[in-house]
């Protein structure tokens, strides 16, 4: 809704515009915003470096303004261009910072709807032309373009109609409970209920919902793209009553049928299900045909998907045969499971980083991704043909993270079914609020082999950083047991879900638990 | 001029046709988006536009008002970066 003080300022700017919009005043405003204001190109950039300073004092700074009826440059704070401006009568300035026009007769800057329109056109321009200059030397964290510029939103007639004929309002308040909502359990579903409860609480995946943006096309109503949009309305409407999500287990029935029943299912399975459903809904989408899957551009595989690289090394050799699969979460193996786990020095690379100490000899989560990424020998009886030796020959292997997706969830293998035994393994993995992945990246297992031991940690990277934000809890036994999920609301505020019953809960109540399905969001965002 | 003030000119000129002051006022923005100071500043303009009344506050009447509070309030980190990237870029292209 616009701001009080922009309704009040009339559109057609001040009555002292006027003596300036003649002849060809536009082309001549275009010409100063071109040149001093938003230059776009290295030709005008140059000239404003050389030329933008007071005709007075010579500097630089100090609220730089141009005066728009002759070439005269001074600044604002020493009053210069004012000095200006009262002998020549020129009653018009422009900001060379923000293309801001003032008027020294109502001494205010002012809001005139042409001069605004040829400012915003011009700026866009200029944007536009740094976009697509390539630039000599780039260092490794400044990008060449700046892209499109940022504008705030503003709301079209249609949306300012709809507005006043809605008047009832929302208030996000820092201790509202909007989003949280329980889930009635309709037998033995609460691995699904624990599910959705950390996905409607996934702030790019709300984002998509609420904003509408899924099209459906699908013919009949077994959408789940659509259910799921649905489910967001629900937990988002303000009702404080729990939800009955019964089309939704009945359309997971439908679409997975290797869940269907009232049997106790394992949530990680859901989980992968529920996406690959939601994956394969929303390509319908996109138009894109089943059989591109790497070119998905769907919001599953824009949210969840990372890349995870897998070499195999040559012994003999030592050729590398790379390749990347695609991957939505990572299953982790923990101590006291039949597979060996890797004997870890305690702290070294990851442990230090991530903030977490050793001291009570717990497992972490680094520990367990460290030893997902270690190299594993593969053993006389795994032989691989290499394509450099021509020949079988023993090999390491080993897994690294190419490209992170911005969800990354981290699955704690507690259930064990090997042939022998069926059993929960309950160790406990302590997990970080904030997680840094830079370790286990593909790119510096390569700065490692090369000789790069101590990487430089750059201060200001922060591709990597993942901040805590759902923890999926298995209670109980393989037989009988029961989840729960912790999700974080508003930044620091966490609560528990236990189907249709939400408490608050406390940091240490989360970190203290046992942990099973931990699902961690980037904490910042770069554009393509 | 004094010696500094024409190294921060120079310094200036070189900014601009590269085109890095541009990029540099971007980033800016963006963290002081990212860590609220937008927000705060926002609403201190408000707080100061009730004061003196919707008919008779001018920019300048605000720009008095917040800027003292506004440089105050830029987090060291956003300080420390801006210094970083303004530093590597003026390693880059010494002459």
């Amino acid at each position: 809704i616009p701001d009080a003080l922009t309704t009040t300022m009339s559109p057609a700017g001040c009555p002292h515009v006027n003596s300036f919009k003649v002849d060809n005043w536009k082309q001549n405003l275009r010409v100063i915003y071109q040149c001093f204001v938003w230059s776009g190109s290295a030709e005008t950039r140059k000239r404003k470096a050389k030329s933008c300073i007071c005709h007075m004092c010579g500097a630089h700074l100090n609220r730089l303004h141009s005066c728009l009826y002759c070439v005269f440059f001074a600044c604002f704070a020493k009053k210069h261009i004012h000095e200006h401006a009262k002998s020549k009568r020129h009653n018009l300035a422009i900001d060379l910072l923000y293309g801001g026009i003032y008027c020294f007769m109502c001494q205010d800057y002012i809001y005139d709807k042409d001069m605004e329109q040829i400012a915003k056109e011009e700026q866009r321009k200029a944007w536009k032309l740094q976009g697509t200059t390539a630039l000599p030397t780039c260092s490794r964290t400044t990008r060449c373009g700046i892209g499109e510029k940022y504008s705030t939103w503003e709301p079209t007639k249609r949306e300012l109609e709809l507005l006043r004929h809605n008047p009832k309002r929302r208030r996000i308040t820092s201790n509202c409970t909007i989003g949280l909502r329980g889930l009635i359990n309709l037998g033995n579903t609460c691995f699904m209920n624990c599910i959705v409860q950390a996905l409607t609480h996934t702030p790019l995946l709300r984002d998509f919902f609420l904003s509408d943006r899924h099209k459906c096309e699908m013919q009949s109503n077994s959408c789940l793209v659509c259910e799921m949009s649905q489910l967001f309305q629900e937990f988002y409407s303000g009702h404080r009553s729990p939800h009955i999500p019964f089309r939704l287990l009945h359309l997971v029935w439908t679409h997975a049928r290797h869940l269907a029943g009232y049997e106790q299912q394992d949530a990680h399975e859901f989980l992968i299900a529920a996406l690959d459903v939601l994956h394969r809904h929303c390509k319908d989408d996109n138009g894109k045909k089943a059989n591109n899957p790497n070119h998905c551009n769907c919001i599953i595989d824009q949210i969840f998907t990372g890349g995870l690289q897998s070499d195999v090394t040559c012994q003999v050799c030592h050729g590398v045969s790379t390749t990347i699969d695609p991957f939505w979460d990572i299953s982790l193996d923990l101590p006291g499971s039949s597979t060996p786990f890797w004997p870890l020095s305690p702290g070294g690379d990851g442990s230090a980083l991530n903030g977490e100490s050793h001291t009570t000899g717990a497992t972490t989560l680094t520990d367990c991704l460290r030893r997902f990424t270690r190299p594993e020998h593969l053993g006389s009886s795994a032989k691989i043909k290499c394509s450099g030796c021509h020949s079988y020959q023993e090999s390491t292997k080993q897994l690294t993270m190419k490209k992170l997706p911005i969800v990354a969830c981290f699955h704690l293998k507690r259930f064990e079914h090997s042939a022998k035994l069926r059993r929960k393994i309950t160790t406990y993995v302590s997990f970080p609020l904030e997680l840094d992945m830079t370790p286990f990246m593909a790119s510096s297992k390569e700065s490692r082999m090369n000789g790069q031991y101590q990487q430089t940690v750059d201060p200001f990277n922060n591709d990597n950083k993942y901040s805590l934000f759902a923890v999926v809890n298995h209670q109980g036994t393989l037989e009988s047991g029961h989840y729960t999920t912790f999700i974080r609301q508003h930044k620091d505020q966490w609560f528990k879900c236990d189907d249709a019953i939400i408490t608050k809960a406390s940091i240490k109540d989360v970190l203290d638990s046992e942990g099973y399905l931990l699902f961690y969001h980037k904490q910042f965002l770069e554009y393509e | 001029m004094s010696k500094e003030s024409r190294m921060k000119a120079t310094i200036n000129q070189k900014l601009t046709e590269m085109g890095e002051r541009e990029r540099l006022k971007e980033l800016l923005r963006a963290k002081l988006t990212e860590c609220g100071w937008k927000d705060q500043m926002k609403a201190h303009c408000k707080e100061v536009i009730k004061e003196k009344g919707l008919e008779h506050v001018t920019v300048e009447d605000l720009m008095v008002e917040i800027t003292p509070k506004g440089r105050a309030l830029v987090p060291d980190s956003v300080k420390k970066e801006l210094l970083h990237r303004i530093r590597a870029f003026l390693a880059q292209h010494a002459t």
